[in-house]
């Protein structure tokens, strides 16, 4: 037993131990209800844990009937993130109704641009591995990766030119995301220029990745949410004046 | 290959700025300690002057074309400067109405409410007018008028009084505006 075996597998079970955890917490602070997709996502991503642990596990061990199972959680898997994006979103702008309208055009418009360029990216490498699978689940991966990052860039982007705050369940959540996103974009342009399904270090170098975006959500799911306080100096007497001066104003218009 | 290069660098910028990004949240939160200390004084009639398309006429009839082109590129600049003032406050009261939202008090919550409304409104018209001003300085033939930054701004002033009234915290702050 190698060292790289032990981390390999250590950096599988242990971040979807964790997403348990998760999972838990959710359900006892009763968080399901404000990110349902969040909650569904990390019950799937346990879930299809299991199923492709068992395969591994079984004479199957990681061949084709592996690769199939990893596709279609893959691809289920990518969805409910689409969905967590939309959630963010939604969440986001719920607390800034001004918003709202520009919000939503922000989003559509940012998901075509992405779009166009995820759909440039692939007609211009598809990719030269010998298993149309493996190609078509890569290809995919990059596409979802290309689009979900550049989203949650702009959702970050959007909420820093206007100054608005982030609760830190939802902040933590994007932030995770954003930096699975990115780094599988990488990850699965690498894998589909190389053309074989698993690479070691590549493997875990997103594992790690996973199990890090994992800690980022434990950390801002587990602890309450903090209430931002701030002290100022007490006024100077003419502050009280210019109140007064402004009030008098206000009341007389 | 060339793609393969060019997105995993995508990729690294794409991390780069996330956490960059998010880690302006922590300096915006550091803002909060002493909101007044990072307002910056606007005068808001001074800005009204500089885009009055009145003065602006004036200065063309009785000056010389050339003239007169310096000189306005000189006052759109110079109206730039205060969008960006009054924008940039907007942004930190923003942050310092989205807290009082959640006090206990309804009129401190209903003003707060108001105050977040209102800074969203002054960003919104900030980020279409400076566009507007930077076309002014290219053309300066064109007639540009962000009045409503102006009247965003002094009801947006006029909101942060009620609130520093309603809420002890905000003190000290309309002095700065």
């Amino acid at each position: 037993m190698t060292v790289s075996f032990v981390l390999s597998y250590y950096l599988w079970v242990a971040p979807h131990l964790l997403l348990g955890t998760i999972v838990f917490a959710m359900v006892r602070h009763r968080l399901y209800r404000q990110f349902p997709m969040f909650f569904l996502y990390t019950a799937f991503e346990i879930l299809q844990f299991v199923v492709l642990f068992a395969i591994s596990r079984s004479h199957v061990h990681f061949g084709v009937s592996y690769v199939r199972a990893y596709s279609v959680g893959l691809a289920l898997s990518t969805a409910t993130r689409f969905g967590v994006i939309h959630e963010l979103f939604r969440h986001f702008f719920k607390r800034y109704p001004t918003l709202d309208g520009v919000g939503r055009y922000l989003f559509r418009s940012a998901t075509i641009f992405l779009l166009l360029a995820a759909v440039g990216v692939a007609i211009s490498a598809p990719g030269r591995g010998a298993s149309l699978l493996v190609n078509t689940t890569c290809a995919f991966d990059r596409t979802a990766s290309v689009l979900q990052s550049g989203l949650l860039i702009s959702l970050f982007l959007f909420s820093r030119y206007f100054a608005l705050s982030w609760r830190s369940h939802a902040f933590g959540i994007a932030l995770g995301l954003g930096i699975y996103a990115s780094v599988s974009l990488a990850t699965s342009s690498i894998w589909l220029h190389l053309g074989v399904f698993g690479n070691r270090a590549l493997d875990l170098f997103t594992m790690a990745t996973y199990h890090l975006c994992v800690l980022i959500w434990m950390f801002y799911l587990l602890r309450p949410e903090r209430a931002t306080s701030y002290v100022l100096n007490p006024p100077p007497k003419h502050d009280l004046d210019v109140w007064n001066n402004e009030l008098q104003r206000l009341v007389q218009r | 290959m060339t793609t393969t290069i060019i997105l995993v660098l995508i990729s690294v910028l794409a991390l780069a700025s996330l956490l960059w990004l998010a880690k302006g949240r922590t300096v915006s939160a550091n803002i909060l300690q002493n909101p007044s200390e990072h307002l910056r004084a606007v005068d808001v009639e001074a800005f009204r002057n500089l885009v009055d398309p009145d003065e602006e006429e004036f200065l063309r009839t009785n000056l010389a074309p050339p003239e007169f082109r310096r000189i306005q590129r000189e006052r759109l600049r110079a109206a730039v400067e205060y969008v960006s003032c009054a924008a940039q406050n907007a942004a930190i009261l923003l942050r310092v109405a989205d807290a009082g939202r959640r006090s206990s008090d309804p009129a401190t919550a209903q003003a707060a409410e108001k105050l977040v409304d209102n800074a969203i409104r002054l960003r919104l018209y900030a980020s279409l007018a400076i566009p507007r001003l930077y076309l002014g300085m290219i053309l300066p033939g064109a007639h540009i008028s962000p009045t409503r930054i102006a009247e965003s701004y002094e009801q947006m002033t006029r909101l942060v009084v009620l609130l520093g009234c309603l809420q002890y915290p905000t003190r000290g702050i309309s002095a700065a505006l």
